[in-house]
């Protein structure tokens, strides 16, 4: 069975074609800057060169059809025709409490996304068009939403209610919902998978470190607390968001600066994190490059940013009532070994043997990092949420294996 | 990595109408005060921008009062300074109209001085715009008291020009006014609607008429709060506290004054008199004097309120 997994954004949409069950990524790419001047398609197929056909692409719409096209076209493209395509998964970013795992896309889930319009303002409406569009280009495909805070939905309510009017949780759904759950549930399956542990009988903090954090405790299988709240600013320091902050300070600066709503919240999305601390940049690299020569502010910002990790893994600890596994993922969970060592040192209080040399240079590969005798097991697990996507697609629709595997065309 | 055209794909895009088409690149006449504020906001929003002036020192200047600009939003944490670094390679500066060539859309936002003048200064401009541009480019207006049918009336294709009214702050203001002129195609009024939208602005179309909804309502405001004043009813400072916050105004109508240019708010005034002939909008006494002594506002640091050299209100003294 081909499924093509579509991630759609405001101007643009990332997709991947897999043929299952083997998981086998065949080809993938994006379409950047639609409905902008200098919109194109990148086409990446393994093995071969990367192509970008460059033209006008106004909406979704087109956006989708071009791929379409491309992934049916003679030369360039790895299927004889669309039917090849069995079944869409789509990331919808926020499925609030309606959605407590992958679905089935119908009138009624479509309006249920629609329905997180407010929750997810830059995301869920993007998403929603890219439904619409494989609706439109390929009418009675089944498409299925994968939703980013679907995982997170096991939460039990003590831990995601805010102490705020409860009339607040009842007229607008303010609650902490989560992120990447798509990518904490990937990452802590597989590295059970790795380590030879029963997903369903462990408790593991799983840290998915990007460009966006957070850190989330899975006990048996089921999420039971997660950083991230209403929106992803809560939780960890990230590259320009602040993570956790005591609410006075914001209304503190407000009042101080004079400055509205609009700009508080780039303050604590854009201005702060990493980027906040250090004043020199958001990227990691380039933060440890300057702590190394002396930069006592980034100095600083690695020894916060690590010290926020470490507390929540104790606080977790407590959550999850012990701990089997940390796991690491995302760009500096995966490449980082220094955050990676500062995080795990002084662990042994949680019986977390870390195998400082082993981490030294990892980068990008899956691998455990306690030592054998350590009774929490450390993992790096390539987040690769995708091929999360791709499966519970496959799960969903339950067709019959096409016997068809797509064949990478040579362009001419 | 490879580059190819999209129509290798064989892809089947619907054709592109006329109005349908993305503006991309947006020239602006005139670096002064406003010219300076949509310039920001175009190129906040991803587009390219040419703005021509008159001479090197002036456009050298336009480009440090935008960055100096873009920096104050930077400190009011508005702006990443990566995004001003992003925002600044998107402006060019040039003397040569043959740099609006391949401009989509060419904003003209000169500074006026009387309307007879101005009128014909406009005018001309317009026919130079419309001698280098492309025949789907637009060519607009931000003037709001000069209306879009008469400045356009010499063109070779008057149906290409429309009237796009900005209000100041512009990176603020969450309305712009589009116009439709007496010629003005539907394409042409579309297209600028479109543009409006990508920059974020919330449209109103107006019926062409002078000074249309935003000028002619607060033209008059400022001078009837001249009238109060010169009644003596109460102080500059009552009089904008009273409306800020009596009625929520961001800004009280002296505040305004200062912030647009007397010299233009007179100007505003002049015209709207000139079109309607109602009393009301003639300009009060305070209005000219003070543009007389060059008062003008914050542009000369001196209007109702003085302004330091950052350009910041001096608050008065406590009485």
């Amino acid at each position: 069975m081909n499924i093509l997994v579509i991630n759609s954004g405001s101007s643009t949409i990332k997709f991947k074609l897999y043929y299952m069950t083997e998981a086998q990524l065949i080809i993938s790419g994006l379409v950047e800057k639609i409905g902008i001047n200098g919109s194109c398609l990148i086409l990446e197929r393994p093995g071969e060169e990367t192509i970008k056909f460059e033209g006008d692409i106004d909406d979704h719409n087109e956006a989708i059809k071009t791929v379409l096209a491309a992934l049916t076209h003679a030369s360039y493209g790895v299927l004889t025709s669309t039917e090849m395509i069995h079944a869409v998964g789509h990331r919808v970013v926020h499925g609030g409490e309606s959605f407590k795992k992958a679905v089935q896309i119908n009138d009624q889930v479509l309006e249920k996304i629609k329905e997180c319009y407010d929750l997810a303002p830059l995301h869920n409406p993007p998403n929603y068009m890219g439904i619409l569009a494989i609706e439109n280009l390929l009418p009675g495909i089944p498409q299925v939403a994968v939703f980013d805070t679907a995982f997170h939905q096991t939460m039990p309510a003590y831990a995601y209610m805010y102490a705020i009017p409860y009339s607040l949780y009842k007229k607008y759904g303010l609650r902490r919902y989560g992120f990447h759950g798509t990518s904490h549930r990937y990452v802590s399956q597989r590295a059970c998978e790795l380590a030879g542990r029963n997903y369903h009988r462990s408790k593991i903090i799983s840290c998915h470190l990007g460009g966006g954090a957070s850190v989330a405790a899975i006990l048996n299988g089921r999420s039971i607390d997660t950083s991230m709240g209403l929106t992803p600013v809560e939780g960890m320091i990230m590259g320009t968001r602040s993570g956790d902050l005591d609410l006075g300070v914001l209304t503190f600066i407000m009042n101080k600066e004079e400055i509205g709503v609009g700009a508080a919240n780039l303050l604590i999305n854009k201005h702060s994190g990493m980027l906040g601390i250090t004043g020199i940049s958001s990227d990691m690299r380039d933060i440890e490059n300057a702590a190394t020569k002396g930069d006592s502010r980034s100095q600083l910002a690695l020894e916060m940013y690590e010290y926020r990790i470490k507390k929540y893994i104790g606080a977790y600890s407590a959550a999850l009532g012990g701990l089997d596994m940390i796991v690491f993922t995302g760009g500096i969970g995966e490449n980082d070994d220094m955050i990676r060592a500062g995080v795990c040192r002084n662990l042994e209080y949680l019986g977390c043997s870390f195998d400082f040399e082993l981490n030294a240079n990892l980068h990008g590969k899956e691998m455990i990092l306690s030592t054998p005798e350590s009774k929490v097991t450390v993992a790096v697990i390539p987040t690769d949420e995708e091929l999360m996507i791709a499966q519970d697609t496959y799960r969903n629709v339950k067709k019959k294996e096409a016997s068809i595997k797509p064949v990478i065309n040579s362009p001419n | 990595m490879r580059v190819e055209k999209l129509d290798v794909l064989g892809v089947d895009l619907k054709p592109k109408k006329t109005g349908e088409q993305s503006i991309s690149k947006v020239a602006i006449i005139g670096g002064g005060y406003l010219g300076q504020e949509i310039i920001r906001t175009v190129a906040r929003h991803g587009l390219d921008v040419v703005f021509i002036d008159l001479n090197e020192q002036i456009i050298k200047t336009t480009m440090n009062s935008i960055s100096s600009e873009l920096d104050h939003l930077t400190e009011r944490w508005e702006l990443t300074v990566g995004e001003k670094k992003a925002i600044m390679s998107r402006i060019k500066g040039s003397l040569d109209y043959a740099d609006l060539a391949d401009a989509d859309l060419i904003i003209e936002a000169i500074k006026s001085r009387t309307r007879e003048a101005m009128v014909e200064v406009r005018k001309e401009v317009f026919k130079k715009i419309e001698a280098q541009v492309s025949d789907q480019a637009i060519i607009a207006t931000n003037s709001t008291t000069l209306v879009i049918t008469e400045l356009s009336s010499e063109l070779r294709s008057p149906e290409r020009s429309v009237s796009l009214h900005f209000i100041s702050p512009v990176h603020e203001s969450k309305v712009v006014e589009v116009v439709c002129g007496l010629h003005t195609s539907k394409e042409a009024f579309e297209k600028v609607c479109r543009f409006a939208e990508i920059i974020g602005k919330r449209v109103i179309r107006v019926t062409e008429s002078p000074g249309i909804i935003s000028t002619r309502l607060v033209a008059p405001l400022i001078n009837e709060a001249c009238g109060i004043l010169l009644e003596g009813v109460g102080t500059v400072e009552d009089i904008d506290t009273t409306l800020k916050l009596g009625f929520g105004f961001p800004l009280g109508p002296f505040e305004m004054a200062d912030k647009y240019g007397i010299d233009r708010v007179v100007r505003w005034l002049d015209n709207l008199y000139a079109e309607f002939g109602n009393l009301r909008y003639k300009a009060s006494p305070i209005l000219k004097k003070m543009e007389r002594a060059n008062h003008i506002g914050i542009a000369s640091r001196c209007g109702f309120y003085r302004y330091n050299e950052k350009l910041i209100k001096i608050q008065p003294d406590p009485k």
